[in-house]
């Protein structure tokens, strides 16, 4: 380990050596993309899941409290293993883009081919923007703190802007029986879900303690300083999964 | 020098004839994984619509009761089957395995792992936000609905029989997961097993405790926890690393025992 052995030129594996360290990354890249399209699907879809399929549940407040904070978790389990061991500066973007093509296939075959709404209807939220950045963060600052205060606060807020392209259409109002209502509140009331009646919408209803415009932003800042304490947790509690420790009996 | 470039040559040839990575097996189970799940994801765009709307028809009892009445004692086989099989082949002798049989069976482990992936793919993401919408589609009038016989009585089990046959394959035949158990694996098997019985509770939630159909209510959480343990394939990547570089500092010198 010392100057000499970097003297040693550099040579390309070859054949079988090729082949086997390959067939390695496939146990860290394929492996970890059905795995995470899996398991951090089922964590989505379960904790911020009704606010990602239906487009009448994207509102000002709820939405982008929740999404990213949930969003947050295995992006920073898996940089904890990927970046620290392996120096793959790619952890919340995988976890992200697994996560964003389980969504699709499901949207697309389930939500629409099978149960016919229509795709607009359901489109997931994309969180890829704000993964890019939290791991570019991670691999130019290489620090935990560093990361969790400013990779976990961009996260969540560039959740909204980044996520405005694809939804500001659906909020254009329409006059409709009458009542003004949005796009998006038509979709709800025109293609009919059976277990979801208007009032069990988690979303914003107004205040008496609300000022002016400024729902998301707020929502976006307490999603934001959440987000710096989720990271650190879900970064030690990816550690811990990924412990190498061995038992003698269960 | 001479006489290593000549065992290196010599390495290179017996590696052509003696492959150790192979993911045949792998990619084979994972095609016909993939062929099933389109079969069944087919009759379901027939037979959802067609029988599975009110599950006091006879036509439900067909297509859908009758569906499930065989897959679950088909799984409990498979089940005991697959780690009987995997028991009773075990190595008897694993102490005595070269490096280069080692270094092939956790390439095995990796296929098996690979589609322990694979299953859990269209578990936990597909059929699992799949049910999300059948929930929108029907006024369940029963815990068997078509999607939950698909999700939590086919999909789940299948998940669970490939795991089980991953944790019983390094069990028996890979030293460094035989003689003590990996925490680390144990997590990543057990976790996703344990969403099955949570079904349970989830079950029994939805029938007797009234709920409208919300997909994040906290009775599904329990899910959520459990998934998280797929996280510990990282552990079980680590375990394996460090196992594969300390094969791997001999292979210039003797290529794995060849």
């Amino acid at each position: 380990m010392t100057g000499k052995s970097l003297d040693i030129p550099a040579r390309r594996y070859t054949g079988e050596k090729a082949r086997l360290s390959r067939a390695y990354d496939y146990l860290i890249l394929v492996l970890a993309l059905f795995l995470f399209i899996g398991s951090f699907h089922l964590h989505v879809a379960l904790t911020v899941g009704d606010w990602d399929f239906w487009q009448d549940w994207k509102d000002r407040q709820w939405w982008p409290l929740i999404t990213p904070l949930m969003m947050i978790t295995f992006p920073a389990a898996v940089q904890a293993v990927l970046w620290p061991n392996f120096r793959l500066p790619l952890g919340a973007t995988l976890c992200i883009s697994c996560l964003l093509i389980g969504t699709w296939i499901t949207r697309f075959f389930a939500y629409h081919m099978w149960n016919f709404f229509p795709i607009n209807e359901v489109l997931p939220a994309t969180m890829l923007p704000s993964a890019l950045v939290l791991d570019a963060i991670l691999m130019l600052s290489n620090s935990l703190t560093v990361t969790s205060i400013f990779g976990g606060m961009a996260f969540a807020l560039l959740f909204y802007p980044t996520n405005w392209p694809i939804f500001g259409m659906f909020h254009v109002p329409v006059e409709y029986g009458g009542a003004q209502l949005t796009v998006a509140d038509i979709f709800g009331f025109q293609y009919i879900r059976a277990g979801t009646p208007e009032y069990l919408r988690i979303i914003e209803r107004g205040t008496l303690r609300t000022y002016g415009q400024y729902a998301t932003p707020l929502s976006a800042f307490c999603s934001a300083l959440l987000c710096t304490l989720m990271y650190p947790l879900w970064w030690y509690l990816g550690k811990a999964f990924a412990t190498t420790k061995y038992v003698k009996n269960i | 020098m001479n006489q290593t470039t000549d065992k290196a040559v010599s390495a290179a040839q017996a590696g052509e004839v003696d492959t150790i990575v192979n993911f045949k097996p792998a990619y084979i189970t994972m095609g016909v994984m993939l062929v099933f799940y389109v079969g069944i994801r087919i009759y379901e765009q027939y037979f959802g619509w067609k029988a599975g709307l009110d599950s006091f028809a006879p036509e439900f009892q067909t297509y859908w009761m009758n569906l499930m009445w065989t897959e679950l004692p088909l799984e409990f086989v498979a089940f005991c089957a697959i780690g009987g099989y995997l028991w009773k082949t075990r190595d008897r002798n694993i102490d005595a395995v070269a490096p280069r049989e080692e270094m092939r069976r956790i390439l095995t482990l990796i296929g098996w792992l690979a589609v322990y992936a694979f299953s859990v793919y269209w578990g936990a993401s597909y059929f699992t936000e799949q049910d999300g919408t059948w929930h929108q589609t029907v006024i369940r009038d029963t815990d068997f609905t078509p999607s939950h016989i698909l999700e939590f009585y086919l999909s789940y089990p299948i998940y669970i029989i490939c795991g089980w046959g991953a944790f019983m394959y390094a069990h028996t035949r890979i030293p460094q997961f035989s003689k003590r158990i990996s925490l680390a694996f144990l997590m990543f098997f057990a976790g996703p097993f344990m969403i099955f019985p949570n079904i349970g509770l989830n079950e029994w939630g939805h029938t007797f405790w009234f709920m409208e159909e919300l997909f994040t209510a906290p009775l599904h959480w329990g899910f959520v926890f459990f998934g998280w343990f797929a996280l510990a394939v990282f552990g079980v990547a680590r375990q394996v690393l460090d196992r594969v570089i300390e094969l791997s500092k001999e292979y210039e010198k003797d290529a794995l025992a060849l």
